[in-house]
């Protein structure tokens, strides 16, 4: 058993707005909103990079788990837009918080990297004590390697998001995590070391339509527990269309999709802690109430993860 | 037109986005029937109307890019 000592998240300051993309997509705004339902997104600026983002989600993340640097376990940080093959982005975090010594490590899968370095941290945590789990990405510099696609450009924000997991019961419990992965699906959505983002659209839909509500029932039934005991839906926020499709899969209301989307648009590896930090500040995490996370990303993987908050 | 392609035709008709061609071998994609998510709910409605659970290996677009193909996918499965 582990639980979420803290949680923070941070956006840059520059807002894309989808007007600004149609015009540079020769594509009409409203046709931006029916494909996936952003209506703005946070791009980095020259120079800023997605570490310091990361710092100050770990910063506001540690603060709320009163906690300093020195005392984590590990960094893991989950990722698809690293600046260079290695050492990842968590090595920058580390110099950055000025915390040697714990292991600190990429988990690049994309928008499925969060609660891959979620699920580690779960697992590493009695033995090496608090674990930064952190989601950390610059996929604007990815999308402005090529020309801007707009398959890919409208989708795309920046933003980065950390939780500190601990071992032992705490206000938010992880009750199980359950992750699976596919290679036979590597080439569908990939990032070579300079190319631009390769990405099957069609394929990435169908899969997971299908992996999402799979993954967030293998976490319900070993609990005797279905979709409609279940108070927060907190997913990868991919597509506002696909989080509908998921909903409906699952036989539960929109209602009870937390939905941030349309204003900070897909941060893959960030999103679901985003996600999750944003449902925290806002009083989502209710006491009593069972709250579900999963994500879906390169490899193809994907993954679930069910949470109690403390009643 | 063979029972199974009304079935199709009848299961694909409330996620088109335009009529459904009558040239079995169009491509429902670059014609505009099907964007990606009537893909995914229409794969859904195929599964219903024909009784079958399409494993997730075979979930992957070029199965069902033409009626011809989906006709061919599903009798075959529904055998």
């Amino acid at each position: 058993m582990a639980h979420l000592a803290g949680l923070g998240h941070a956006l840059p300051d520059r807002i894309v707005p989808s007007s600004e993309l149609a015009a540079r997509l020769d594509v009409t705004e409203e046709w931006i909103l029916a494909a996936c339902g952003i209506r703005e997104r946070r791009w980095l600026s020259d120079g800023e990079p997605a570490a310091a983002l990361a710092e100050k989600a770990a910063l506001a993340a540690l603060s709320r788990a009163e906690l300093t640097p020195g005392r984590l376990g590990a960094i893991v940080v989950g990722t698809g837009s690293a600046p260079r093959a290695f050492p990842g982005i968590s090595a920058d975090l580390q110099r950055r918080l000025g915390a040697p010594g714990a292991a600190a490590f990429d988990v690049p899968l994309a928008s499925v990297g969060g609660l891959f370095a979620l699920a580690l941290a779960v697992d590493l945590c009695p033995r090496t004590g608090p674990v930064l789990a952190a989601g950390a990405e610059e996929m604007s510099r990815v999308l402005l390697r090529a020309p801007l696609a707009k398959e890919t450009a409208i989708l795309f924000g920046d933003g980065a998001a950390a939780c500190i997991v601990a071992p032992g019961e705490g206000p938010v419990s992880v009750v199980d995590v359950r992750l699976g992965s596919d290679g036979t699906f590597a080439g569908a959505l990939s990032l070579g070391h300079d190319g631009p983002l390769e990405m099957e659209g069609r394929t990435v839909i169908l899969q997971a339509s299908r992996k999402l509500p799979a993954a967030i029932r293998s976490v319900l039934d070993p609990q005797g527990l279905s979709p409609a005991d279940v108070d927060l839906f907190v997913l990868h926020q991919a597509n506002l269309n696909l989080l509908k499709g998921v909903a409906r899969s699952l036989g539960v209301g929109e209602e009870k999709l937390f939905v941030n989307v349309d204003r900070v648009g897909n941060t893959s590896a960030a999103s679901v802690l985003i996600a999750l930090s944003e449902a925290s500040e806002q009083g989502l995490l209710k006491p009593g109430s069972r709250v579900i996370l999963a994500a879906f990303g390169a490899g193809f993987s994907w993954g679930a993860a069910l949470l109690r908050v403390a009643g | 037109m063979t029972p199974a392609t009304e079935k199709i035709r009848a299961a694909l008709q409330p996620f088109a986005r335009i009529p459904i061609p009558d040239d079995v071998d169009a491509s429902l994609f670059e014609l505009g029937v099907l964007d990606s998510f009537g893909l995914m709910d229409a794969v859904a409605g195929l599964e219903e109307a024909f009784g079958v659970k399409v494993p997730d290996a075979d979930l992957t677009p070029r199965r069902f890019e033409t009626l011809a193909k989906i006709e061919t996918y599903f009798t075959s499965r529904a055998a």
